[in-house]
């Protein structure tokens, strides 16, 4: 039997015993050795050559991956580890850092119960270990830390086993620090311990490891790391105590099993009744209860199409299953069942609850899909913080290809929620909008290279919002027949009732009651909260009307109207966003075919612009948060690029022979900024760069910009004269 | 000098002889067919029967762009053309308000409506209609099934002992997704199985078809009954009778071959 096979069946043989499964993901910075580490793993667990480890990037199978010398996509693999005399299954999602991808993370989480979140040695705690960080804690996802490149302390910056021992302290201080500032308000200590060997350190490349218990254990010392590191016995270190081991040990020991991890989970993701059946079967992850398993990647096998990779909570996924889909209608058939092993999907008879699981058959179901053998409430959506901030139009190259392109573009948006895909049948013309400049890159040329889709793009250009800065005055809307009216005004929300829509805690399809809650508990007063008509994007329609007759029929059609307005603000038809607009009064005609969608539609949308241009609506751009790590000499030369970006400096530290300099900068600005940087410090510069939302572009820009935008979508290049305050 | 004139009910043929002269005598003549139409008759057919060039508009030329209409009226005689009366159920009052801000001079020459062949045809007395109400097509309002508004209507008159005219939606050139941009006629049959569905299968309807042709169609019975007959080309209405009194009981029995079992029932 070859060892491929045997492993399998291995993992077969643990996927019903759910005290023996971890499911966990490898989470950090971009570049601070993820994949390297999963070499490790996986030739620890036999699957990979030992010889080859370290440099062949298993889990980077892609094309592109191997070209860029970055994960794209989250990874699966199952493997199983020997720890105190008993098996365990692991199942290991390898998630990449790099942060246009980062809704590959934020989805990873839902499907884990325990991140190994890793940190080079020499760069420390960086934005995206923070953001990691956040990610698994928001999801219940309990962290354990690895150190890694340890190596480079030793023979690039030459530290003894003092300094180093100092080094490794501060990176386990920073990382406790974000923990514990995450975590203030739970009722558990999920701060990492080098005591309680919650923390490992080592090098992935060379493939040695060790953790407080298994130096004990080992009775190697930092000094011997640093003989054997010095004297080129790595070999010799490898084999005393290797990285695989040590690692694996951490994970069946201080990461949570299904058991342990579903009933704190299911709480926290799924809204459903705490005391339905459903519920506890979930709680105990019972193979034998109902299927409900959440899709939190869908990928394109060129032979069996498209697989949804996920967690099964509850249940047993078999061939066959006619299983429902949330958000669609009727049910989807079960094609196959499988695991990940490496690059490759195996099948398998069947997947019980606690496990990761791939399935075919399921074409209706997109990344964060809930699929069920009941009719259940979904769990709650899997909401990456960020939104697409750059788009970029694409359009096929021959004509024969525009049918392939659409359905191609329809795929990309399927699995990858963090795009927006804006399909355009009339012009051919397609917009895609993504988290940065690679995100879309890599997309476009996956077009073209997987698809064999010749494709032109345009420039990058950003993506803007429009957000009023007062609170209107009571204005109207009348409908083309004069016998409809609405009367709207207009305000901006608070900040926390808008991040606690981004976050899915407050959203039309819970319980009134919950809603009304979470709101109030973000600052909306009582009688708002009650009035709740719709949410729409990070906008929300209060109904302050009492009683107004046919205004019940016609509520969809007024939500129609105002998402409409919504979508294409006054200003530069850009979406608005954060604003709290209220209904006080509306006149309706007497018969339903004269306050029919031709005459209702139009009313509101004037009346929600109007309220909108009163409020003193103004264009937003997206920024980001930059951090430059540079040697001295070039700090000028590399804080001048932030600020000649209409940036600004907010802090500039030392840290280590490096200077820090963080700041903010407009995403439209940054476009271009990578070989400005290179250039400007000669190579000697890392930098890195987040999504931080939108800010109010400066009024002397306001008008240039909206004229600009409006002059690329073909608008008139006129404002309405109520626009004077621009 | 702005006349609305109503154009009556099915052809070139409809309109009274005090419009014909009206419309003949113009120097523009706009039409709005949207809000219903002579199913008799094509424009061509009307502007060479009349030797007029009849100017059609469509809803945003009437209700956003009025302008041209009312710049036509302020020049010379200028008139404004139905189907039916312009100010019944096409409610074109908002044009003629806007004509008198603008200090034009405005008339009206009334038209047959649906009204009075939805008594005249029917024998149902038309002191005894209550308010009236259209059906539209499920596609074009909000709600899921028959508004309510729409059956509220019909309980109210009952209620109080009124008929209620229901008039059936009319979609002219109307684009929605996935439909190429058509006319669309909601017939009867179609309205009474949504009323039998939503509301009471067993209630009396009454159904007039082609009113106005030379030969309209009368037909009463149950809605569940309707509901599986047909009744030919639009334009098509319905009518949910009250209780009925004996004459009226007697005209649908004889012009609207309702069963007697069913008159029976609705009889006060
Ligand atoms: N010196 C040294 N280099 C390492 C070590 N681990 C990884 N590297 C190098 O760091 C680079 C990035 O490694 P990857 O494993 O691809 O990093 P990653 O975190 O998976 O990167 P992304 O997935 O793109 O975020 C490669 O050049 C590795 O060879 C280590 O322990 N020591
Ligand atoms: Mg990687």
């Amino acid at each position: 039997m070859g060892r491929r096979k045997k492993i399998v069946q291995e993992c077969e043989k643990l996927m019903d015993k759910p005290e023996q499964i971890r499911n966990i993901a490898i989470a950090a910075h971009v570049d601070h050795g993820k994949t390297t580490l999963s070499d490790n793993l996986l030739a620890g667990a036999g699957m990979i050559s030992d010889a080859t480890a370290g440099q062949q990037l298993a889990m980077d199978t892609k094309e592109d991956e191997q070209e860029r010398g970055i994960t794209i996509d989250a990874a699966n693999v199952s493997m199983t580890h020997e720890w105190e005399d008993e098996n365990h299954l692991i199942n290991l999602i390898d998630t990449p850092g790099h942060v246009d991808f980062g809704g590959d993370v934020t989805r990873a989480m839902r499907a884990v119960d325990g991140a190994l979140v890793v940190v080079d040695a020499v760069e420390g705690a960086m934005p995206q270990t923070e953001t990691v960080l956040r990610q698994a804690l928001r999801e219940g996802v309990k962290p354990a830390l690895f150190i890694n490149k340890v190596d480079r302390l030793i023979n690039e910056l030459q530290e003894g086993p003092q300094e180093m021992q100092e080094r490794l302290l501060d990176v386990i201080t920073d990382v406790n620090e974000l923990i514990r500032g995450m975590t203030e308000e739970k009722d558990y200590d999920w701060t990492v311990s080098v005591d309680e060997g919650t923390v490992a350190f080592g090098s992935a490349l060379y493939k040695w490891g060790v953790s407080i218990p298994s130096m004990e254990e080992t009775g190697i010392s930092f000094g011997d790391i640093i003989d054997m590191e010095e004297s080129g016995n790595r070999d010799e270190l490898h084999d005393r105590t290797p990285l695989s081991d040590v690692v694996l040990d951490m994970v069946a020991e201080h990461f949570p099993d299904p058991l342990d991890a579903q009933p704190r989970r299911v709480p926290t993701i799924w809204r459903g009744d705490a005391e339905s059946e459903l519920a506890e079967q979930m709680r105990l992850v019972d193979d034998e209860g109902e299927v409900v398993f959440m899709s939190t990647d869908i990928s394109m096998d060129p032979h069996a199409g498209e697989i949804a990779t996920g967690r099964l909570f509850s249940g047993t996924l078999e061939k066959g299953q006619e299983l429902y889909v949330s958000g669609t209608a009727g049910k989807n058939r079960i094609q196959s069942v499988g695991i990940f092993m490496g690059d490759s999907r195996e099948e398998v008879s069947r997947v019980p609850a606690g496990n990761i699981a791939a399935v075919t058959g399921l074409r209706d179901a997109i990344a964060g899909s809930t699929v069920s053998s009941v009719e259940m409430t979904p769990f709650e959506s899997i909401e990456h913080i960020s939104e697409p901030v750059i788009t970029k139009s694409v359009e096929a190259t021959n004509m024969d290809d525009l049918p392939k392109l659409i359905q191609t573009l329809q795929q990309v948006a399927k699995e990858d929620p963090t795009i927006r895909v804006e399909i355009n049948e009339d012009t051919g013309e397609h917009l895609i909008s993504g988290q940065g400049e690679l995100h879309l890159e890599v997309i476009t040329q996956r077009i073209r290279d997987n698809q064999g889709i010749p494709v032109h793009t345009g420039e990058p250009i950003v993506v803007y919002r429009e957000q009023p800065q007062e609170k209107s005055r009571e204005v109207e809307g009348v409908s083309p027949n004069r016998h409809n009216k609405f009367y709207i005004t207009a305000e901006p929300m608070d900040q926390d009732i808008v991040d606690s829509i981004k976050l899915g805690e407050v959203a039309m399809d819970m319980p009134e009651l919950e809603r009304r809650e979470a709101l109030q508990e973000a600052g909306m007063d009582k009688d708002t909260s009650q009035n709740v008509e719709h949410i729409f994007g990070t906008n929300i329609l209060i109904d302050d009307t009492k009683g107004i007759q046919h205004l019940n029929e016609t509520m969809e059609l007024v939500i129609e109207g105002l998402e409409e307005a919504l979508d294409d603000g006054p200003l530069a038809a850009e979406p608005v966003q954060g604003t709290l607009l209220r209904l006080h009064d509306a006149r309706l005609h007497e018969d339903t075919i004269h306050r029919g969608p031709a005459q209702v539609i139009p009313a509101v949308r004037e009346a929600v612009h109007r309220s909108l241009i009163d409020a003193n609506i103004k264009l937003l751009e997206p920024i980001q948060n930059v951090r430059i790590d540079v040697a001295s000499d070039y700090m000028g030369s590399a804080s001048g690029e932030i600020q000649g970006r209409r940036g600004r400096v907010d802090d500039m530290y030392q840290e280590g022979d490096l200077m820090v300099i963080e700041g903010i900068a407009p995403v439209e600005e940054m476009i271009g900024f990578s070989s400005d940087i290179r250039s400007a410090t000669e190579g000697r510069a890392s930098w890195n760069t987040e999504n931080a939302g939108f800010r109010v572009l400066s009024d002397s820009l306001q008008r240039d910009k909206i004229m600009e935008i409006r002059e690329r979508k073909g608008m008139k290049l006129e404002l309405s004269p109520a626009i004077d305050y621009i | 000098m702005l006349t609305f004139i109503g154009l009556g009910l099915y052809d070139e043929q409809s309109i009274t002889v005090e419009g014909r002269e009206a419309l003949r005598s113009a120097d523009r003549a706009f039409a709005e067919f949207y809000t219903s139409k002579l199913i008799g008759t094509t424009v061509d057919a009307l502007s060479k029967h009349h030797g007029v060039d009849v100017e059609v508009r469509d809803r945003a030329g009437v209700e956003q762009d009025a302008d041209e209409i009312l710049d036509a009226a302020e020049e010379g005689e200028t008139v404004f053309l139905t189907a039916g009366d312009t100010m019944i159920s096409t409610t074109h009052v908002d044009l003629r308000l806007r004509a008198h801000e603008r200090g034009i001079e405005t008339e009206i020459v009334h038209g047959v409506t649906a009204q009075s062949a939805a008594s005249g045809l029917t024998g149902l007395q038309n002191y005894r209609f209550g308010k009236a109400t259209t059906l539209p097509f499920p596609y074009a309002h909000g709600a899921d099934g028959t508004p309510q508004s729409v059956i509220d209507t019909i309980e109210d008159n009952r209620e109080r002992g009124l008929h209620t005219l229901v008039y059936l939606d009319i979609k002219v050139g109307y684009e929605r997704a996935g439909v190429d941009a058509a006319d669309e006629y909601m017939t009867a049959d179609f309205a009474a199985r949504e009323f039998a569905r939503d509301w009471d299968e067993d209630a009396l309807g009454v159904v007039v078809a082609r009113a106005g042709s030379p030969e309209p169609v009368v037909a009463a019975d149950r809605l569940s009954a309707l509901s599986e007959r047909e009744f030919g080309d639009p334009l098509q209405m319905l009518i949910v009778p009250a209780e009925l009194h004996d004459l009226e009981a007697e005209a649908l029995e004889a012009f609207g071959e309702a069963p007697a079992d069913v008159i029976e029932d609705n009889l006060y």
